[in-house]
Protein backbone atom coordinates (compact mmCIF):
# COMPACT_ATOMS: atom_id res chain seq x y z
CA UNK A 1 0.00 0.00 0.00
CA UNK A 2 1.49 3.39 -1.13
CA UNK A 3 2.12 5.78 1.99
CA UNK A 4 0.96 8.48 -0.45
CA UNK A 5 -2.73 7.33 0.42
CA UNK A 6 -2.32 5.07 3.72
CA UNK A 7 -3.14 7.70 6.67
CA UNK A 8 -4.79 9.91 4.57
CA UNK A 9 -8.05 11.36 6.10
CA UNK A 10 -11.52 11.06 3.75
CA UNK A 11 -14.55 11.94 4.69
CA UNK A 12 -17.90 10.44 3.33
CA UNK A 13 -21.84 11.82 3.13
CA UNK A 14 -24.42 9.87 3.56
CA UNK A 15 -27.79 11.24 3.21
CA UNK A 16 -30.55 8.32 4.06
CA UNK A 17 -32.79 8.13 1.71
CA UNK A 18 -34.38 4.61 1.20
CA UNK A 19 -33.33 2.87 4.99
CA UNK A 20 -30.51 0.37 4.27
CA UNK A 21 -29.54 1.08 0.68
CA UNK A 22 -27.37 4.34 0.67
CA UNK A 23 -26.18 3.84 4.13
CA UNK A 24 -25.55 0.36 3.29
CA UNK A 25 -23.04 0.66 0.33
CA UNK A 26 -21.03 4.11 1.85
CA UNK A 27 -20.63 1.78 4.89
CA UNK A 28 -19.12 -1.16 3.38
CA UNK A 29 -17.08 1.24 1.24
CA UNK A 30 -15.86 2.93 4.38
CA UNK A 31 -15.35 -0.34 6.08
CA UNK A 32 -12.76 -1.63 2.98
CA UNK A 33 -11.01 1.91 2.69
CA UNK A 34 -10.00 1.54 6.20
CA UNK A 35 -8.62 -2.20 6.33
CA UNK A 36 -7.51 -2.73 2.96
CA UNK A 37 -6.18 0.77 2.69
CA UNK A 38 -5.24 1.77 5.76
CA UNK A 39 -7.19 5.07 4.93
CA UNK A 40 -8.76 7.36 8.30
CA UNK A 41 -12.46 7.02 7.40
CA UNK A 42 -15.01 9.80 8.43
CA UNK A 43 -18.58 8.89 8.00
CA UNK A 44 -20.83 11.37 8.32
CA UNK A 45 -24.82 10.23 8.36
CA UNK A 46 -28.15 12.20 8.99
CA UNK A 47 -30.19 9.02 10.30
CA UNK A 48 -28.56 6.99 12.76
CA UNK A 49 -31.89 5.47 13.40
CA UNK A 50 -31.65 3.49 10.43
CA UNK A 51 -28.28 2.87 10.11
CA UNK A 52 -28.46 1.02 13.74
CA UNK A 53 -30.56 -1.38 12.11
CA UNK A 54 -27.40 -3.27 9.98
CA UNK A 55 -24.71 -1.81 12.56
CA UNK A 56 -26.73 -2.87 15.91
CA UNK A 57 -23.98 -1.47 17.80
CA UNK A 58 -24.21 1.74 16.75
CA UNK A 59 -26.13 4.61 19.12
CA UNK A 60 -28.64 7.07 17.04
CA UNK A 61 -28.29 9.69 20.04
CA UNK A 62 -24.77 9.84 19.89
CA UNK A 63 -23.29 12.43 17.94
CA UNK A 64 -19.23 10.49 17.38
CA UNK A 65 -18.63 6.53 17.77
CA UNK A 66 -16.45 3.96 16.31
CA UNK A 67 -16.88 1.23 14.99
CA UNK A 68 -14.59 -1.18 12.54
CA UNK A 69 -12.07 1.73 13.01
CA UNK A 70 -14.31 3.98 10.92
CA UNK A 71 -15.55 7.44 12.50
CA UNK A 72 -19.61 7.83 12.05
CA UNK A 73 -20.45 11.54 12.65
CA UNK A 74 -24.02 12.49 13.19
CA UNK A 75 -24.76 14.72 10.36
CA UNK A 76 -26.97 17.35 11.66
CA UNK A 77 -28.22 20.28 10.05
CA UNK A 78 -26.33 22.62 10.59
CA UNK A 79 -23.57 20.77 11.31
CA UNK A 80 -22.61 20.94 14.95
CA UNK A 81 -19.36 18.54 14.81
CA UNK A 82 -16.14 20.82 13.57
CA UNK A 83 -15.46 19.24 10.34
CA UNK A 84 -11.62 19.20 9.20
CA UNK A 85 -11.54 18.58 5.55
CA UNK A 86 -9.11 15.57 4.58
CA UNK A 87 -7.56 14.50 1.24
CA UNK A 88 -11.03 13.34 -0.53
CA UNK A 89 -14.32 14.54 0.49
CA UNK A 90 -17.00 11.81 -1.40
CA UNK A 91 -21.18 13.09 -1.46
CA UNK A 92 -22.92 9.85 -1.72
CA UNK A 93 -25.37 9.52 -4.50
CA UNK A 94 -25.33 13.01 -5.33
CA UNK A 95 -26.63 14.21 -1.42
CA UNK A 96 -26.06 17.94 -1.20
CA UNK A 97 -23.13 18.82 1.01
CA UNK A 98 -23.73 20.83 4.40
CA UNK A 99 -23.27 24.60 4.19
CA UNK A 100 -20.37 24.92 6.58
CA UNK A 101 -18.39 22.65 4.28
CA UNK A 102 -19.17 24.15 1.26
CA UNK A 103 -17.88 27.13 2.83
CA UNK A 104 -14.33 25.69 4.00
CA UNK A 105 -13.89 24.55 0.31
CA UNK A 106 -14.14 28.19 -0.92
CA UNK A 107 -11.99 29.77 1.30
CA UNK A 108 -9.38 26.45 0.67
CA UNK A 109 -9.33 27.35 -2.74
CA UNK A 110 -8.90 30.58 -2.12
CA UNK A 111 -6.04 30.56 0.17
CA UNK A 112 -2.53 30.64 -1.64
CA UNK A 113 -1.38 27.92 0.96
CA UNK A 114 -4.02 25.49 1.13
CA UNK A 115 -6.09 23.18 -1.15
CA UNK A 116 -9.57 21.94 -1.31
CA UNK A 117 -9.69 18.00 -0.39
CA UNK A 118 -10.42 16.06 -4.12
CA UNK A 119 -14.78 16.16 -4.35
CA UNK A 120 -15.85 13.23 -5.94
CA UNK A 121 -19.67 12.28 -5.95
CA UNK A 122 -20.35 8.64 -5.86
CA UNK A 123 -23.34 7.82 -7.93
CA UNK A 124 -25.39 5.28 -8.50
CA UNK A 125 -24.45 1.80 -10.11
CA UNK A 126 -25.97 1.65 -13.32
CA UNK A 127 -25.16 -1.03 -16.05
CA UNK A 128 -26.19 1.44 -19.14
CA UNK A 129 -23.73 2.51 -21.76
CA UNK A 130 -23.70 6.01 -20.55
CA UNK A 131 -21.87 5.48 -17.50
CA UNK A 132 -18.32 4.84 -19.60
CA UNK A 133 -18.48 8.63 -20.87
CA UNK A 134 -19.43 10.06 -17.68
CA UNK A 135 -17.29 7.89 -15.27
CA UNK A 136 -14.38 10.65 -13.78
CA UNK A 137 -15.58 13.41 -15.75
CA UNK A 138 -15.13 16.76 -13.33
CA UNK A 139 -18.48 19.07 -12.66
CA UNK A 140 -17.20 22.92 -13.07
CA UNK A 141 -18.59 24.74 -9.68
CA UNK A 142 -19.28 28.36 -9.98
CA UNK A 143 -16.43 28.25 -6.77
CA UNK A 144 -13.72 27.24 -9.21
CA UNK A 145 -13.44 23.71 -7.29
CA UNK A 146 -13.62 20.65 -9.52
CA UNK A 147 -15.93 17.88 -8.63
CA UNK A 148 -15.90 14.63 -10.07
CA UNK A 149 -18.22 12.33 -10.67
CA UNK A 150 -17.10 8.49 -10.11
CA UNK A 151 -19.54 6.14 -11.27
CA UNK A 152 -19.53 2.14 -10.23
CA UNK A 153 -20.45 0.22 -13.12
CA UNK A 154 -19.68 -3.41 -14.36
CA UNK A 155 -17.23 -2.70 -17.29
CA UNK A 156 -13.06 -1.57 -17.72
CA UNK A 157 -13.94 2.36 -18.01
CA UNK A 158 -15.93 2.78 -14.99
CA UNK A 159 -15.75 3.07 -11.55
CA UNK A 160 -16.11 -1.05 -10.74
CA UNK A 161 -18.20 -3.08 -7.70
CA UNK A 162 -17.84 -2.73 -4.18
CA UNK A 163 -16.19 -6.08 -3.04
CA UNK A 164 -14.13 -7.10 -0.25
CA UNK A 165 -10.57 -8.75 -1.37
CA UNK A 166 -11.24 -11.93 0.91
CA UNK A 167 -15.27 -12.02 -0.40
CA UNK A 168 -15.06 -14.25 -2.68
CA UNK A 169 -12.75 -16.91 -1.01
CA UNK A 170 -14.73 -16.40 2.33
CA UNK A 171 -17.81 -17.00 0.16
CA UNK A 172 -16.77 -20.40 -1.54
CA UNK A 173 -15.33 -21.68 2.07
CA UNK A 174 -18.63 -21.19 3.67
CA UNK A 175 -20.76 -22.86 0.65
CA UNK A 176 -18.15 -26.00 0.61
CA UNK A 177 -19.95 -27.26 4.11
CA UNK A 178 -23.79 -27.67 3.73
CA UNK A 179 -23.34 -27.51 8.27
CA UNK A 180 -22.36 -23.79 7.63
CA UNK A 181 -26.01 -22.77 6.39
CA UNK A 182 -27.77 -24.72 9.37
CA UNK A 183 -25.79 -23.21 11.64
CA UNK A 184 -26.61 -19.80 10.50
CA UNK A 185 -30.38 -20.53 10.41
CA UNK A 186 -30.38 -21.90 13.63
CA UNK A 187 -28.36 -18.80 15.25
CA UNK A 188 -30.73 -16.63 13.36
CA UNK A 189 -34.03 -18.51 15.38
CA UNK A 190 -34.96 -20.13 12.33
CA UNK A 191 -36.34 -23.88 12.84
CA UNK A 192 -37.31 -26.72 10.23
CA UNK A 193 -35.31 -26.64 7.69
CA UNK A 194 -33.68 -29.59 6.14
CA UNK A 195 -30.43 -29.54 3.84
CA UNK A 196 -32.55 -30.69 1.26
CA UNK A 197 -35.12 -28.29 1.53
CA UNK A 198 -34.93 -25.29 -1.20
CA UNK A 199 -34.68 -21.53 0.86
CA UNK A 200 -35.46 -18.26 -1.17
CA UNK A 201 -34.93 -15.32 0.72
CA UNK A 202 -37.13 -12.51 -0.11
CA UNK A 203 -35.83 -8.52 0.01
CA UNK A 204 -37.69 -6.79 -2.07
CA UNK A 205 -40.12 -3.77 -2.02
CA UNK A 206 -43.74 -4.29 -2.25
CA UNK A 207 -45.62 -6.59 -5.56
CA UNK A 208 -48.50 -8.42 -7.02
CA UNK A 209 -45.47 -10.63 -8.04
CA UNK A 210 -44.78 -11.94 -4.17
CA UNK A 211 -48.49 -13.13 -3.44
CA UNK A 212 -48.07 -14.94 -6.76
CA UNK A 213 -44.96 -16.60 -6.32
CA UNK A 214 -46.26 -17.74 -2.84
CA UNK A 215 -49.05 -19.12 -4.17
CA UNK A 216 -47.21 -20.94 -6.25
CA UNK A 217 -44.41 -22.31 -3.29
CA UNK A 218 -47.35 -23.65 -1.55
CA UNK A 219 -47.84 -26.04 -3.75
CA UNK A 220 -44.99 -26.99 -4.36
CA UNK A 221 -43.66 -31.00 -4.34
CA UNK A 222 -40.52 -29.89 -2.24
CA UNK A 223 -40.75 -28.01 0.72
CA UNK A 224 -39.84 -23.84 0.53
CA UNK A 225 -39.21 -21.68 3.03
CA UNK A 226 -39.10 -18.00 2.33
CA UNK A 227 -37.07 -15.86 4.82
CA UNK A 228 -38.50 -12.24 5.21
CA UNK A 229 -37.21 -9.29 6.99
CA UNK A 230 -40.08 -7.33 8.71
CA UNK A 231 -40.95 -4.55 6.16
CA UNK A 232 -41.99 -3.77 2.54
CA UNK A 233 -41.59 -7.18 1.41
CA UNK A 234 -44.23 -8.47 4.06
CA UNK A 235 -46.31 -5.49 3.37
CA UNK A 236 -47.23 -7.47 -0.21
CA UNK A 237 -48.29 -10.67 1.99
CA UNK A 238 -50.80 -9.19 4.58
CA UNK A 239 -53.36 -11.94 3.47
CA UNK A 240 -50.82 -14.58 4.57
CA UNK A 241 -50.36 -12.81 7.79
CA UNK A 242 -51.56 -14.15 11.53
CA UNK A 243 -51.12 -10.73 12.09
CA UNK A 244 -49.90 -7.15 11.21
CA UNK A 245 -46.50 -6.49 9.87
CA UNK A 246 -45.21 -4.41 13.23
CA UNK A 247 -47.07 -7.46 15.17
CA UNK A 248 -45.07 -10.08 13.62
CA UNK A 249 -42.15 -11.47 15.57
CA UNK A 250 -37.97 -12.29 14.78
CA UNK A 251 -38.43 -16.43 14.38
CA UNK A 252 -41.94 -16.53 13.46
CA UNK A 253 -43.35 -19.21 10.96
CA UNK A 254 -46.43 -19.16 9.09
CA UNK A 255 -46.80 -22.76 7.39
CA UNK A 256 -49.04 -22.28 4.28
CA UNK A 257 -49.10 -25.96 3.17
CA UNK A 258 -45.51 -26.58 2.11
CA UNK A 259 -44.45 -23.42 2.04
CA UNK A 260 -43.05 -21.92 5.35
CA UNK A 261 -42.77 -18.38 5.88
CA UNK A 262 -39.73 -17.19 8.47
CA UNK A 263 -39.87 -13.86 9.87
CA UNK A 264 -35.72 -12.81 9.89
CA UNK A 265 -34.13 -10.31 12.74
CA UNK A 266 -32.42 -7.99 11.37
CA UNK A 267 -28.55 -8.19 10.87
CA UNK A 268 -25.51 -7.00 10.56
CA UNK A 269 -23.90 -6.64 7.12
CA UNK A 270 -21.55 -9.99 7.07
CA UNK A 271 -24.66 -11.67 8.57
CA UNK A 272 -26.44 -11.11 5.41
CA UNK A 273 -23.82 -11.51 3.21
CA UNK A 274 -24.05 -15.47 4.78
CA UNK A 275 -27.65 -15.24 4.48
CA UNK A 276 -27.48 -14.66 1.10
CA UNK A 277 -24.65 -17.11 0.64
CA UNK A 278 -26.56 -20.04 2.26
CA UNK A 279 -30.04 -19.68 0.33
CA UNK A 280 -30.67 -21.53 -2.73
CA UNK A 281 -32.50 -18.25 -4.31
CA UNK A 282 -32.41 -14.33 -3.15
CA UNK A 283 -34.64 -12.03 -4.40
CA UNK A 284 -33.11 -8.66 -3.57
CA UNK A 285 -33.93 -5.03 -3.89
CA UNK A 286 -31.90 -1.46 -4.60
CA UNK A 287 -28.59 -1.76 -5.16
CA UNK A 288 -26.39 -3.15 -1.80
CA UNK A 289 -28.44 -6.51 -1.73
CA UNK A 290 -28.66 -6.68 -5.59
CA UNK A 291 -24.55 -6.54 -5.80
CA UNK A 292 -24.35 -8.77 -2.87
CA UNK A 293 -26.67 -11.47 -4.54
CA UNK A 294 -24.65 -11.37 -7.09
CA UNK A 295 -21.12 -12.07 -4.97
CA UNK A 296 -23.46 -14.90 -3.48
CA UNK A 297 -23.28 -16.78 -6.46
CA UNK A 298 -27.07 -17.75 -6.58
CA UNK A 299 -29.80 -17.53 -9.02
CA UNK A 300 -31.50 -14.23 -8.34
CA UNK A 301 -34.35 -11.34 -8.93
CA UNK A 302 -33.29 -8.55 -8.65
CA UNK A 303 -36.21 -5.66 -7.97
CA UNK A 304 -35.12 -2.31 -8.97
CA UNK A 305 -36.01 0.81 -7.44
CA UNK A 306 -38.69 2.13 -9.52
CA UNK A 307 -38.72 5.43 -11.27
CA UNK A 308 -40.71 7.60 -13.57
CA UNK A 309 -42.22 6.71 -16.57
CA UNK A 310 -40.71 2.61 -16.09
CA UNK A 311 -37.23 4.50 -16.44
CA UNK A 312 -35.93 1.14 -14.24
CA UNK A 313 -37.11 -1.10 -16.42
CA UNK A 314 -34.45 0.16 -19.04
CA UNK A 315 -31.62 -0.01 -15.98
CA UNK A 316 -33.01 -3.21 -15.37
CA UNK A 317 -32.46 -4.51 -19.45
CA UNK A 318 -28.96 -3.08 -19.62
CA UNK A 319 -28.23 -5.27 -16.40
CA UNK A 320 -29.61 -8.36 -17.90
CA UNK A 321 -28.32 -7.66 -21.36
CA UNK A 322 -24.98 -8.04 -19.28
CA UNK A 323 -25.68 -10.79 -17.26
CA UNK A 324 -26.88 -12.83 -19.79
CA UNK A 325 -24.32 -12.35 -22.07
CA UNK A 326 -22.40 -15.34 -21.68
CA UNK A 327 -25.75 -17.77 -21.07
CA UNK A 328 -27.16 -19.85 -22.68
CA UNK A 329 -30.18 -18.76 -24.95
CA UNK A 330 -32.98 -20.33 -23.68
CA UNK A 331 -31.79 -20.27 -19.81
CA UNK A 332 -31.13 -15.91 -20.40
CA UNK A 333 -34.20 -16.21 -21.98
CA UNK A 334 -36.34 -17.66 -18.83
CA UNK A 335 -34.04 -15.36 -16.23
CA UNK A 336 -34.47 -12.25 -18.40
CA UNK A 337 -38.72 -12.63 -18.44
CA UNK A 338 -38.89 -13.63 -14.51
CA UNK A 339 -37.39 -10.83 -13.71
CA UNK A 340 -38.94 -8.41 -16.06
CA UNK A 341 -42.33 -10.10 -14.95
CA UNK A 342 -41.83 -9.75 -11.81
CA UNK A 343 -40.50 -6.22 -12.10
CA UNK A 344 -43.81 -5.53 -14.17
CA UNK A 345 -46.29 -7.35 -11.25
CA UNK A 346 -47.24 -9.73 -13.80
CA UNK A 347 -48.72 -12.41 -11.34
CA UNK A 348 -49.61 -14.84 -13.88
CA UNK A 349 -45.98 -14.99 -15.96
CA UNK A 350 -43.98 -14.72 -13.04
CA UNK A 351 -45.29 -18.34 -11.85
CA UNK A 352 -44.91 -19.72 -15.36
CA UNK A 353 -41.02 -17.99 -16.02
CA UNK A 354 -40.53 -19.42 -12.13
CA UNK A 355 -41.10 -22.67 -13.29
CA UNK A 356 -39.20 -22.23 -16.48
CA UNK A 357 -36.55 -21.21 -14.56
CA UNK A 358 -36.22 -23.62 -11.58
CA UNK A 359 -35.82 -26.64 -14.72
CA UNK A 360 -32.76 -24.78 -15.56
CA UNK A 361 -31.77 -24.17 -12.38
CA UNK A 362 -28.15 -26.34 -12.31
CA UNK A 363 -26.78 -24.22 -15.21
CA UNK A 364 -28.02 -21.24 -13.99
CA UNK A 365 -26.01 -21.78 -10.65
CA UNK A 366 -23.28 -22.57 -12.67
CA UNK A 367 -23.35 -18.97 -14.08
CA UNK A 368 -24.09 -17.63 -10.93
CA UNK A 369 -21.01 -19.33 -9.70
CA UNK A 370 -18.58 -17.33 -12.62
CA UNK A 371 -20.13 -14.34 -12.89
CA UNK A 372 -18.80 -12.35 -10.26
CA UNK A 373 -15.30 -12.70 -11.95
CA UNK A 374 -16.56 -11.27 -14.85
CA UNK A 375 -18.46 -8.45 -13.23
CA UNK A 376 -15.33 -7.08 -11.23
CA UNK A 377 -12.99 -7.50 -14.26
CA UNK A 378 -9.85 -7.71 -12.33
CA UNK A 379 -10.70 -4.95 -10.09
CA UNK A 380 -13.22 -3.71 -7.65
CA UNK A 381 -14.25 -0.05 -6.83
CA UNK A 382 -11.76 0.38 -3.69
CA UNK A 383 -8.76 -0.35 -5.94
CA UNK A 384 -10.11 1.70 -8.79
CA UNK A 385 -11.19 4.76 -6.07
CA UNK A 386 -7.76 4.55 -4.45
CA UNK A 387 -6.33 4.56 -8.15
CA UNK A 388 -8.20 7.45 -9.69
CA UNK A 389 -7.64 9.93 -6.16
CA UNK A 390 -3.57 8.85 -6.82
CA UNK A 391 -4.44 9.94 -10.49
CA UNK A 392 -6.17 12.93 -9.79
CA UNK B 1 -29.71 31.26 -13.40
CA UNK B 2 -31.25 28.07 -14.78
CA UNK B 3 -30.22 24.92 -13.70
CA UNK B 4 -28.13 22.57 -15.36
CA UNK B 5 -31.38 20.39 -17.13
CA UNK B 6 -32.75 23.23 -18.75
CA UNK B 7 -29.27 24.59 -20.29
CA UNK B 8 -29.50 23.77 -24.02
CA UNK B 9 -27.02 23.90 -26.79
CA UNK B 10 -26.08 27.21 -27.78
CA UNK B 11 -26.39 28.58 -24.72
CA UNK B 12 -23.96 30.48 -23.05
CA UNK B 13 -22.82 30.08 -19.33
CA UNK B 14 -20.70 31.25 -16.68
CA UNK B 15 -18.27 28.90 -15.17
CA UNK B 16 -15.01 29.72 -13.12
CA UNK B 17 -14.95 33.20 -14.59
CA UNK B 18 -15.00 32.38 -18.13
CA UNK B 19 -18.12 32.14 -20.37
CA UNK B 20 -18.67 28.95 -22.70
CA UNK B 21 -20.72 28.30 -25.16
CA UNK B 22 -22.68 24.85 -24.86
CA UNK B 23 -21.84 22.73 -27.97
CA UNK B 24 -23.72 19.49 -27.03
CA UNK B 25 -26.06 18.34 -23.65
CA UNK B 26 -26.92 14.95 -23.00
CA UNK B 27 -29.39 14.36 -19.83
CA UNK B 28 -29.63 10.70 -18.38
CA UNK B 29 -30.95 9.35 -15.52
CA UNK B 30 -29.23 8.17 -12.38
CA UNK B 31 -30.90 6.46 -9.43
CA UNK B 32 -33.89 7.83 -7.93
CA UNK B 33 -34.98 9.76 -11.02
CA UNK B 34 -32.10 12.28 -10.72
CA UNK B 35 -31.64 13.73 -13.47
CA UNK B 36 -27.34 13.61 -14.50
CA UNK B 37 -26.76 16.61 -17.36
CA UNK B 38 -22.92 15.81 -19.59
CA UNK B 39 -22.33 18.64 -21.46
CA UNK B 40 -19.10 19.74 -23.98
CA UNK B 41 -18.33 22.95 -23.78
CA UNK B 42 -15.96 26.03 -25.42
CA UNK B 43 -14.33 27.85 -23.54
CA UNK B 44 -15.15 31.09 -25.67
CA UNK B 45 -11.93 33.21 -24.24
CA UNK B 46 -9.54 30.14 -24.76
CA UNK B 47 -11.00 28.66 -27.69
CA UNK B 48 -10.49 25.49 -25.53
CA UNK B 49 -13.24 22.43 -25.21
CA UNK B 50 -14.18 19.99 -22.29
CA UNK B 51 -16.47 17.48 -21.30
CA UNK B 52 -18.48 18.01 -18.23
CA UNK B 53 -20.78 16.43 -15.85
CA UNK B 54 -23.53 18.33 -13.66
CA UNK B 55 -26.35 17.46 -11.60
CA UNK B 56 -29.65 18.05 -13.20
CA UNK B 57 -30.47 21.20 -10.69
CA UNK B 58 -26.69 22.44 -10.31
CA UNK B 59 -27.46 26.06 -10.97
CA UNK B 60 -25.45 27.93 -13.35
CA UNK B 61 -25.43 31.67 -14.86
CA UNK B 62 -26.81 31.91 -18.06
CA UNK B 63 -25.35 34.98 -19.48
CA UNK B 64 -27.34 37.14 -22.06
CA UNK B 65 -25.09 37.83 -24.99
CA UNK B 66 -25.61 40.13 -28.15
CA UNK B 67 -28.12 38.00 -30.52
CA UNK B 68 -29.14 38.71 -33.64
CA UNK B 69 -32.04 36.93 -35.95
CA UNK B 70 -30.48 35.43 -38.79
CA UNK B 71 -31.07 32.74 -41.72
CA UNK B 72 -28.59 30.48 -42.61
CA UNK B 73 -27.24 31.03 -46.05
CA UNK B 74 -24.40 28.57 -46.75
CA UNK B 75 -21.44 26.33 -45.38
CA UNK B 76 -18.05 27.19 -46.26
CA UNK B 77 -16.29 24.28 -44.45
CA UNK B 78 -15.36 24.81 -41.48
CA UNK B 79 -18.07 27.38 -40.98
CA UNK B 80 -21.30 28.17 -41.24
CA UNK B 81 -22.60 31.85 -43.04
CA UNK B 82 -25.15 33.14 -41.58
CA UNK B 83 -26.99 36.35 -42.53
CA UNK B 84 -29.07 39.32 -41.07
CA UNK B 85 -31.80 41.03 -42.50
CA UNK B 86 -29.61 43.76 -43.46
CA UNK B 87 -27.54 41.14 -45.64
CA UNK B 88 -24.53 41.50 -42.90
CA UNK B 89 -22.97 37.91 -43.02
CA UNK B 90 -21.58 36.10 -40.02
CA UNK B 91 -19.75 33.11 -39.89
CA UNK B 92 -19.87 30.45 -37.22
CA UNK B 93 -17.60 27.38 -36.32
CA UNK B 94 -19.01 24.16 -37.18
CA UNK B 95 -18.31 22.69 -33.56
CA UNK B 96 -20.01 25.98 -32.28
CA UNK B 97 -23.15 24.51 -33.43
CA UNK B 98 -22.91 21.26 -31.73
CA UNK B 99 -25.96 19.12 -32.50
CA UNK B 100 -28.06 21.62 -34.23
CA UNK B 101 -25.50 21.78 -37.64
CA UNK B 102 -27.28 18.16 -37.99
CA UNK B 103 -30.97 19.84 -38.54
CA UNK B 104 -29.15 22.92 -41.20
CA UNK B 105 -30.12 22.09 -44.62
CA UNK B 106 -29.68 24.12 -47.67
CA UNK B 107 -32.22 26.16 -48.04
CA UNK B 108 -33.62 26.31 -44.79
CA UNK B 109 -36.16 29.55 -43.99
CA UNK B 110 -36.10 29.02 -39.99
CA UNK B 111 -35.36 32.28 -38.02
CA UNK B 112 -32.16 31.30 -36.27
CA UNK B 113 -30.16 33.37 -33.32
CA UNK B 114 -26.54 34.33 -33.73
CA UNK B 115 -24.89 34.90 -30.28
CA UNK B 116 -22.27 37.16 -30.13
CA UNK B 117 -19.51 37.97 -28.06
CA UNK B 118 -17.18 40.48 -27.97
CA UNK B 119 -18.21 41.38 -31.66
CA UNK B 120 -17.50 37.69 -32.80
CA UNK B 121 -20.57 35.06 -33.49
CA UNK B 122 -20.08 32.13 -31.26
CA UNK B 123 -23.21 30.22 -31.07
CA UNK B 124 -26.32 29.57 -33.00
CA UNK B 125 -29.77 28.65 -31.56
CA UNK B 126 -32.54 26.99 -33.86
CA UNK B 127 -36.09 27.55 -33.38
CA UNK B 128 -38.00 25.06 -30.72
CA UNK B 129 -39.88 23.95 -33.49
CA UNK B 130 -38.39 22.80 -36.90
CA UNK B 131 -40.02 20.79 -39.75
CA UNK B 132 -37.53 18.62 -41.66
CA UNK B 133 -38.03 15.26 -43.93
CA UNK B 134 -37.40 12.07 -43.04
CA UNK B 135 -35.05 10.56 -45.58
CA UNK B 136 -34.85 7.54 -44.34
CA UNK B 137 -36.53 5.44 -41.54
CA UNK B 138 -37.93 1.27 -41.77
CA UNK B 139 -41.03 0.31 -42.52
CA UNK B 140 -43.72 -0.01 -39.41
CA UNK B 141 -42.73 -3.28 -37.89
CA UNK B 142 -45.71 -3.70 -35.68
CA UNK B 143 -48.19 -1.45 -37.39
CA UNK B 144 -48.66 0.54 -34.10
CA UNK B 145 -50.35 4.26 -34.53
CA UNK B 146 -50.03 5.20 -30.96
CA UNK B 147 -47.38 6.68 -31.42
CA UNK B 148 -46.00 5.07 -28.32
CA UNK B 149 -43.50 2.35 -30.27
CA UNK B 150 -40.32 4.07 -31.32
CA UNK B 151 -38.17 3.64 -33.99
CA UNK B 152 -34.79 5.33 -35.45
CA UNK B 153 -34.93 8.04 -38.48
CA UNK B 154 -32.76 10.50 -40.50
CA UNK B 155 -33.93 13.85 -41.44
CA UNK B 156 -32.18 16.36 -44.11
CA UNK B 157 -29.33 17.13 -42.72
CA UNK B 158 -28.15 14.31 -41.28
CA UNK B 159 -29.88 13.97 -38.00
CA UNK B 160 -31.08 10.79 -36.50
CA UNK B 161 -33.62 10.81 -33.68
CA UNK B 162 -36.27 8.32 -32.49
CA UNK B 163 -39.98 8.71 -34.44
CA UNK B 164 -43.30 6.87 -33.93
CA UNK B 165 -43.65 3.68 -35.82
CA UNK B 166 -45.92 5.28 -37.88
CA UNK B 167 -43.83 7.65 -39.69
CA UNK B 168 -42.59 6.83 -43.13
CA UNK B 169 -39.47 7.87 -45.25
CA UNK B 170 -40.34 10.84 -47.44
CA UNK B 171 -43.08 12.48 -44.62
CA UNK B 172 -42.41 15.93 -42.84
CA UNK B 173 -42.11 15.62 -39.28
CA UNK B 174 -41.78 18.57 -36.31
CA UNK B 175 -38.75 17.84 -34.37
CA UNK B 176 -37.44 20.43 -30.91
CA UNK B 177 -33.55 20.29 -31.71
CA UNK B 178 -32.47 21.41 -28.73
CA UNK B 179 -33.52 17.81 -27.65
CA UNK B 180 -33.43 15.90 -30.51
CA UNK B 181 -37.05 15.03 -30.05
CA UNK B 182 -40.00 14.19 -32.63
CA UNK B 183 -43.21 16.18 -31.77
CA UNK B 184 -45.11 15.05 -34.12
CA UNK B 185 -46.01 14.45 -38.47
CA UNK B 186 -45.97 17.86 -40.19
Amino acid sequence: MSTEIANQHWDIFCEVVDNYGDIGVTWRLAKQLVKEYQIDINLWVDDLNSFSHILPGLKPDQATQTFDRVTIHQWNVPLDINFVPGAVLIEAFACELPEQVKSQLIAQQQSPDDTPPLWLNLEYLSAEDWVEGCHGLPSMQASGIKKYFYFPGFTPKTGGLICENELLEQRTAWQSDPANKLALFSQLGLSGIDVQDKVISVFSYETLALPALCQQWQESTQKIHALLPKGRSLNSLTHLLPCSVEALTPGQQIVINNLTLHILPMTDQPSFDRLLWSCDFNIVRGEDSFLRAQWAAKPFIWHIYPQEDDYHLVKLEAFISLYCDNLAPEIAKYWTELNLAFNQEQQSAVNLHWQNLDSVNLPLLQHAQKWPIFALNDADLATRLVQFVKNS
Amino acid sequence: MKTAHEIRPGNVIMLNGSPWVVQKTETTRSGRNAAIVKMKLKNVLLDSTTETTFKGDDKMEDIILERLDCTYSYFADPMYVFMDAEYNQYDVESGNLGDAAAYITDGMEEICQVTFYEGKAISVELPTTIVREVTYTEPSARGDTSGKVMKPATVAGGATLSVADFIKTGEMIEIDPRTGEFKKRA
